[in-house]
Order: structure tokens, then C-alpha cells, then sequence
């Protein structure tokens, strides 16, 4: 049981690794996909 | 009545009244034969329809100008998309159902005909060390991440059509945007945990003559007796072979999703998509009778993704040519160390 917590931590740990590696990598859809015209907020 | 809106209604009139006045007088056949024979020139509603048709099924990509930054985006039609999209609103819920309320019916008819397969002679005091600590993590790092892929995945298929209708809207798209999240994120874990499967794993898992054996045998699950078995048996190698090689498929196919349009156009995202569900499905099965196996099947088994420790009379039934090695090394004198 206590390897399967420690497991489920770890499966934590990486996805939110994860989740910020992928935003370093992958635009947001108002960037990859419109103009700068068009861009939700042009400011950022 | 209004002049404006008068002026209006000839207007309209008038227009209609052109094609009309051009109309051919429609052949004498069957409306599927005219659809068939349409004439080339002249006004004929149908015709219209069939040159679509055939352009559409002519044309991989029809294409156009656009503005936007992404080229690929000038993809207006994509006829093909046409059998993916019939594919994953029809047959796959169908298949999808088939397969895993079919398993799940199959593994409830197994434990109601064979019950749970107990230890021969019960439970007994002596154990042996079957896996790790790090082993049992590798192990619940790939499960508990492939339950939550399997479950979010499940409903990126079927969600629509079972969840929806029970739960309503809001409730829908919360968890399912939550699901989403939870499946991009939790590939990365299920497949470091896969390649660590590999990795430690793998010399326990190449195939031999012992396998073949065990499954003329029927691994046990047939009639009475445990064939021999190493530390892994026939159907454990199979389902090491199915996580690996269908892990890695999932994750390649997945990065693919991930990063749309990165290495494929629309027509390969389709084609990637229905390769990842297929996968997932096929796993999905295997997996189910893993756990069943695993779990309720069988007593004892639990135990050695527990604790680590197993009991030595299971070891004996199930891995004979295992506890055989472990008792062998165990026995086995130690090198006095060097003077």
C-alpha cells in the first residue's frame, strides 16, 4: 500500500512536470491560430 | 404592403423565374438514374449536387486563401474526413461497448463458473520476496495512470452518449474538461513507467519453450494442476509484451494528438486517432483480465504487488521453476571474501 501512495505522488509530480514543460513548448490557440489583429488580448 | 417590400417580392420573383425559364424538361427515369445521367450543361438541381459529390471524392484536400498565420488552415474540405467522422460518431461506440462491456461480461461468467482460484492446501506461514519496492512502484506509477488514461479516454469516445444524457451539460463539460487535462498530462508518467517496465523487466520476459507449455496446459485455468512456470508465466509475458508494445504505440500515437499537424496533415491526425483508439481498446481488454487476475481471480496474487511478499505454497503452484532459482540462491554458499 505505502508503494502504491508513493507511486501515486510520483504520477503527480510528473504531470504537473508535465503540464509545464508543454506550455513552454505549445502556443496557446489565440496565438498559433489568428493574426495579431485578432488576438484576444495583443497586450501579452 | 409596403413599396419597398413589394419591389422586394418581384425581385425574388424574377430571380427565381430565370432558372425556370433555362429548366430542361427532367428525362423519364427513375430520380436515382437522373441523379446518374445528369446532363453536363444546363440547369438541372441535381447535376449541381453530383459534381460536388464527385469533386469531393475526387479531392483529397479542397484548399483555399486565407489570412491566418497557420497555412495549413487554408484546408477547406477535407472529404475524408467525412468516413473518420461517420467512423467515430457509429461504429466506434459500437465497437468500443463490445469490447469492454464483452470483456467485463466474459470475466463475470469466468468467476461465476471457476470462482476465485485459491491457494492449494491454504494459506501458509512461510512467504518469499516476489518484487521490489521499486518494482511495486514502477508497477502502481503505470496502473493508477493508466486507469485515469483508460477511464478519460473511454469517455473522449462514449462520454456523449452515456455520461451526457445522465449528468447534463455543466456537469459534463466539467469533467470532461478535467479528464482532458488529466489525460495529456498523465501520458508522461504511464510511459516512464512503461520504459521502466522495460528495462527491469524484459530478460524475465523473452519467451522459451516453458511458455509454450503452460499455455498447451491452458496456464492452469483449464482442468486441474499448474503447469511450470519461471518467474513469469505464458499469460504474464503476454501481458508484459501488450503494455510495452501497446504502451509505446499509445505514447507515439499520443505525442502525435498532442502536437497536431506537427509531423502529419488533418487526413494523418484521422488515421493517428483511429490507431490510438484501437490500441487503447485492445489494451483496455487485456488489462481488465490482468486485473481481474490479479485482484478477485485469484487469491494471493494481490500480495505480491501488496506487500512485495507472497506465499510460498501460491509460489509454488503458480512460479514452480521461480522458487526453485530463489531457494537455489538462497541456499547456495556464499564466496568467503577475500584474505
Amino acid at each position: 500500500m505505502r508503494m502504491f501512495l508513493v507511486a501515486v505522488l510520483a504520477m503527480i509530480v510528473v504531470s504537473v512536470g508535465a503540464y509545464y514543460a508543454l506550455n513552454t513548448i505549445q502556443k496557446p490557440v489565440d496565438v498559433a491560430f489568428a493574426t495579431q489583429a485578432a488576438r484576444i488580448d495583443p497586450g501579452e | 404592403m409596403s413599396k419597398l417590400g413589394m419591389l422586394t417580392r418581384l425581385a425574388l420573383l424574377a430571380m427565381l423565374a430565370i432558372p425556370a425559364a433555362h429548366a430542361q424538361p427532367a428525362p423519364a427515369t427513375p430520380p436515382s438514374s437522373v441523379r446518374l445521367d445528369a446532363p453536363t450543361t444546363g440547369f438541372d438541381p441535381d447535376s449541381v449536387e453530383v459534381h460536388q459529390t464527385e469533386e469531393l471524392d475526387k479531392n483529397r484536400l479542397v484548399t483555399g486563401s486565407i489570412t491566418l498565420p497557420d497555412s495549413r488552415a487554408a484546408t477547406l474540405i477535407q472529404p475524408d474526413g467525412r468516413i473518420w467522422r461517420d467512423y467515430r460518431r457509429g461504429p466506434l461506440l459500437w465497437i468500443t461497448a463490445a469490447v469492454v462491456l464483452g470483456m467485463i461480461a466474459l470475466l463475470g461468467l469466468f468467476y461465476a463458473i471457476k470462482g476465485e482460484i485459491k491457494i492449494d492446501g491454504g494459506r501458509g506461514i512461510a512467504t518469499l520476496l516476489r518484487f521490489s519496492a521499486f518494482e511495486r512502484f514502477m508497477h502502481w506509477v503505470t496502473a493508477a495512470s493508466w486507469c485515469i488514461l483508460a477511464i478519460s479516454g473511454l469517455n473522449i469516445v462514449a462520454g456523449r452518449v452515456t455520461l451526457l444524457p445522465l449528468i447534463g451539460n455543466d456537469a459534463f463539460s466539467t469533467l470532461s474538461t478535467w479528464l482532458k487535462y488529466s489525460h495529456n498530462f498523465l501520458a508522461f508518467p504511464f510511459t516512464m513507467g512503461v520504459i521502466l517496465m522495460l528495462l527491469v523487466w524484459v530478460r524475465h520476459n523473452i519467451p522459451n519453450k516453458v511458455d509454450v507449455a503452460w499455455f498447451k496446459a491452458g496456464g492452469g485455468f483449464i482442468g486441474h494442476g499448474h503447469p511450470p512456470a519461471g518467474k513469469f508465466n505464458g499469460g504474464q509475458k503476454a501481458v508484459f509484451w501488450i503494455v510495452v508494445l501497446g504502451g509505446g504505440g499509445l505514447a507515439v500515437t499520443g505525442l502525435g494528438l498532442m502536437f497536431p499537424f506537427y509531423v502529419t496533415n488533418v487526413f494523418g491526425m484521422q488515421i493517428i486517432q483511429v490507431v490510438h483508439g484501437g490500441i487503447a481498446l485492445a489494451m483496455i481488454a487485456a488489462m481488465l483480465g490482468h486485473i481481474y487476475i490479479g485482484s478477485v481471480g485469484m487469491e494471493g496474487a494481490l500480495d505480491a504487488m501488496n506487500s512485495g511478499d507472497v506465499d510460498l505454497g501460491w509460489a509454488k503452484a503458480h512460479h514452480s521453476l521461480w522458487v526453485e532459482e530463489e531457494l537455489a540462491k538462497a541456499t547456495r554458499p556464499q564466496p568467503s571474501p577475500a584474505e
